[in-house]
């Protein structure tokens, strides 16, 4: 503004002053569009590029299980369609702006309504959508089949973790499955199997989403919602709950390892083998009686036995709002913990797990913790505080609302001598 | 005479002097009688004072600004508000001797036309143009009026109808809906076709159909709710049994009910087994459990059901529904018996602390007719195998853990499994 004051007072004449703010309002312009450009580039290119992640496990357009193919084969159709109206629209607008800008123009003769093109415009996109809806009720449809389920599992969701038990049946595995099998945080699953998940909750509403492998579902306290779970190569896929559920929301993960069927079966004997108590004198055995003083009101263990031989039975609803907590029997078989959100493999271990090729994943995952591979750190803070480590209602002062009750593991105040015991007889669960 | 300020104190002297006098004598509390009295004497001393120096007001005396003053100009107009006023003391006096609630009622129209009374009152004097001053009324007091005065009415007409609903049955809130939509319909295509219609006119038509909502909804209102039939009554069955036994032997003895625990009972009972399949509303998402012909318990979760099932399988601690479907061709009942507690001491050896007089922990629905249908909510907080070896009377024989069974129908028995 000064500048071009500046210019008029300089020069004197009307005329040039009128000329030189032209000229300088062109420059700003262009200045202005340089950098306007710049910024587009970049958001662009980040985009790009961003879809481009190589490392990106919840992805829904690289699906691995034919439910998520075929909502990707729905989607993507549906996006290029309305892509390509949306730049005809877009590009219309642009057009008629240009084209009917104001240049002082006189007001053309207005007229009211054009029947033909009112039509037009009416029947195309009725066609448009027509034409998108008949493969989306199909698919639809398609998704919610459960008639050729081959295996059952029960998934149940409570702040901050999700349980999987598996019912005893015929399907699953050949010979079917003998005893109830309970785990959480990762569900394993036969590859190629059309797998049924009755799901529910516990307290709130949370969701189920393996985007590689299906859509989400609600879980919904007092009902019953089925969702098909089903890996058409074996790996690990991740997931996390998809409904707002409280403070840990963030931290409430879950994985499904899909596994040959062979390994399955492997994985289920495993979790049906008799317990085992450490061996007499060792570190895990004085573990084990530390465990059973301070862990077992809320843990299960199948198996483990009070010293007059009767089984010990947890009870996590006299202390736990959802009334259950993490079944730690072969928590060492699984790879992630307390709702898959820290890992119990170092960080090569893990790597190796996550990347490793299809056919090779069974094994490597069937391996389990390894004590070579077991990360300590996590889990020892874990033990040490567990709401420092995620963000839990598990303050004893402030339980008014739940009767006492923790959402969450509290803080237990163990000393690190009974976390070292612990942890030796946690690394022998598998 | 008198100014208005000693009118004022005279009657308050006054009412103060009967208020000692009547709180001296009724209630003779000391303290009391003394404030009272003190009150007395200092208004007393006040009247006295204000009747010397005459309101202190110099002009009292003379009368010309009184009849000059154009604000002075008397324009009064009628006002309804004392009126109200006054009633709203009334209902006041009434509620302090009848309910509490009418008491408030009063009070907040005490302050309703005490506000619009102060505030024509002062609008009457703004000017002594009459029109002005309606005007200056109006633009104080619509802002307020219209809003609450329109809130009221709605909540009226709202409370009117919820009170004809709750009082007619089902069919007959359809039909006197359907009535009343019709009548709606009607008029108001009948205003719409004579736009020359006076404003007095549809006034008149709404003015009817506000008291004809009214009018029925303070009938239905005193006649009261129409009968809601009452459920759940099998847990207070189940408990009185329980917790109470002596009386309830004699209840049984009496004739007044069947013996034995209400859950275990194919009889039926007073109340709690009346018109029981009206409560499900629950049609999807949960587990079925079908009484069949034969005499057999199924089960029906929602998708397909796991092949070579034993049992139901739920998990631990969390809200289960189950919609229990009688497909044989008697009234009966689905119960469920999750054992019989052991006393929880210390759960290292709770297991073996079973305690054999405790009552077993059960729940069941009502007698439900031959299809009819029922909901059962419960949550197990136990896992079944902590029931292990621990004889079930309700299961199969020999059987331990969790059973659904139907009382009276010996092969109807289904395992709940809870892992
Ligand atoms: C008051 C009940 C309670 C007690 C006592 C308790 N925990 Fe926990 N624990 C929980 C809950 C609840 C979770 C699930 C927290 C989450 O993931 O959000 C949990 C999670 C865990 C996990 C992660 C399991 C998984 O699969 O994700 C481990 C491991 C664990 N606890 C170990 C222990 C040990 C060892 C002790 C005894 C020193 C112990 N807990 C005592 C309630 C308890
Ligand atoms: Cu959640």
């Amino acid at each position: 503004m000064s500048a071009r004051t500046d210019v008029a007072n300089h020069e004197g004449t009307r005329e040039r002053a009128a000329r030189a703010t032209t000229s300088l309002k062109t420059v700003t312009t262009r200045t202005q569009g340089a950098r306007l450009a710049k910024v587009g580039g970049v958001v662009v290119l980040t985009g790009l590029i961003a879809g481009c992640a190589k490392n990106a496990p919840q992805d829904t357009f690289q699906p691995r299980g034919t439910n998520a193919e075929r909502i990707n084969d729905l989607a993507l159709p549906v996006f290029y369609i309305a892509g390509v109206v949306g730049v005809i629209v877009l590009g219309v607008i642009a057009w008629t702006v240009m084209r009917y800008r104001d240049r002082g123009q006189p007001i053309p003769v207005q007229t009211h309504g054009k029947p033909a093109l009112e039509i037009a415009l009416t029947i195309l996109p009725a066609l448009i959508l027509i034409g998108v809806a008949i493969p989306t009720v199909g698919t639809v449809m398609a998704l919610n089949d459960t008639d050729d389920t081959e295996c059952v599992v029960n998934v149940t969701g409570q702040q901050w973790w999700w349980e999987f038990d598996y019912p005893v049946q015929d399907g699953c595995m050949p010979g079917g499955i003998t005893e109830p099998i309970v785990t959480s945080g990762q569900m394993a699953i036969p590859v190629d199997t059309n797998v049924l998940i009755r799901g529910t909750s516990r307290d709130v509403i949370h969701s189920f989403w393996i985007p590689r492998l299906n859509g989400k579902r609600d879980m919904v306290p007092g009902r019953v919602h089925n969702l098909r779970m089903q890996a058409n190569e074996p790996g690990l896929y991740a997931g996390q709950c998809a409904e707002f559920c409280g403070l840990s929301h963030a931290n409430m993960r879950m994985e499904v390892a899909a596994l040959t069927q062979d390994g399955f079966n492997r994985w289920a004997a495993n979790q049906l083998e008799a317990y085992e108590s450490p061996v007499e004198g060792t570190v895990a055995a004085d573990g084990e009686s530390a465990f059973v003083t301070n862990c077992s009101s809320c843990h299960q263990v199948n198996g483990l036995e009070a010293a007059d031989g009767n089984p010990i039975i947890s009870r996590p609803d006299v202390g736990v709002y959802p009334g259950a907590a993490p079944n730690l029997t072969n928590l060492m078989t699984r790879t992630d913990f307390a709702g898959a959100s820290w890992s119990l493999l170092r960080e090569e271990c893990r790597k190796e797990v996550w990347e490793a090729e299809p056919d090779q994943f069974t094994d490597r995952y069937l391996e389990g913790v390894t004590d070579d591979c077991f990360n300590e750190v996590d889990l020892r803070e874990w033990l040490r505080n567990a709401p420092a480590k995620k963000p839990m209602y598990a303050d004893p002062t402030k339980l008014a609302e739940t009767g006492g009750l923790y959402r969450g593991m509290p803080y237990l105040a163990l000393s690190e001598d009974q976390i070292d015991l612990l942890l030796a007889y946690l690394l022998e669960r598998k | 005479m008198f100014t208005t300020g000693s009118k004022f104190l005279i009657g308050a002297s006054a009412v103060a002097l009967l208020a000692t006098v009547i709180y001296g004598v009724g209630q003779d509390g000391v303290l009391g009688t003394i404030g009272l009295a003190s009150a007395t004497v200092g208004l007393m001393a006040l009247t006295a004072l204000n009747a010397i120096l005459r309101d202190s007001n110099v002009f009292l005396d003379d009368d010309a600004p009184v009849e000059n003053t154009a604000a002075a100009q008397p324009a009064p107009t009628g006002s309804v508000w004392p009126f109200g006023f006054a009633s709203g003391a009334v209902v006041v006096a009434v509620g302090l001797v009848s309910y509490q609630p009418v008491v408030v009622i009063g009070v907040v129209v005490l302050l309703a036309t005490g506000a619009e009374w102060t505030v024509h009152a002062w609008a009457e004097r703004a000017s002594s143009d009459g029109v002005h001053n309606a005007k200056v009324r109006s633009r104080l007091s619509n802002p307020l009026e219209y809003p609450i005065g329109g809130a009221v009415a709605l909540g009226i007409i709202i409370y009117g109808f919820s009170r004809i609903i709750l009082s007619l049955g089902k069919t007959n809130t359809t039909v006197a809906f359907f009535v009343a939509a019709t009548v709606v319909v009607v008029v108001g295509f009948m205003i719409a076709s004579r736009p020359k219609l006076g404003s007095a006119a549809v006034g008149s038509v709404m003015a009817v159909g506000a008291i004809a909502v009214v009018a029925a909804g303070t009938v239905t209102g005193i006649r009261g709710e129409r009968d809601i039939a009452e459920f759940e009554t099998t847990t207070i069955w189940q408990e009185e049994a329980l917790l109470h036994p002596e009386e309830y032997a004699a209840g049984a003895a009496e004739g007044k009910h069947p013996a034995g625990l209400i859950c275990e009972s194919p009889e039926e009972f007073p109340e709690a087994d009346e018109r029981a399949s009206e409560t499900v509303g629950m049609k999807s998402g949960t587990y079925q459990v079908l009484l069949s012909e034969s005499g057999t318990l199924d089960f029906d979760p929602p998708g397909e059901k796991e092949a070579g099932a034993v049992g139901m399988v739920i998990p631990r601690s969390s809200t289960t529904n189950v919609i229990f479907r009688n497909d044989s061709d008697e009234h009966r009942r689905l119960s469920l018996d999750l054992g019989r507690p052991y006393t929880v001491t210390d759960y290292e050896s709770e297991i073996g602390n079973l305690d054999e007089s405790a009552p077993p922990t059960q729940i069941c629905t009502t007698l439900i007719e031959p299809g009819g249908a029922q909901l059962l909510t419960f949550k197990a907080g136990e896992p079944s195998f902590a029931y292990e070896s621990i004889p079930n009377p309700n299961g199969p024989p020999g059987a331990d853990g969790f059973w659904f069974f139907v009382p009276g129908v010996d092969t109807a028995k289904l395992e709940l499994i809870v892992p």
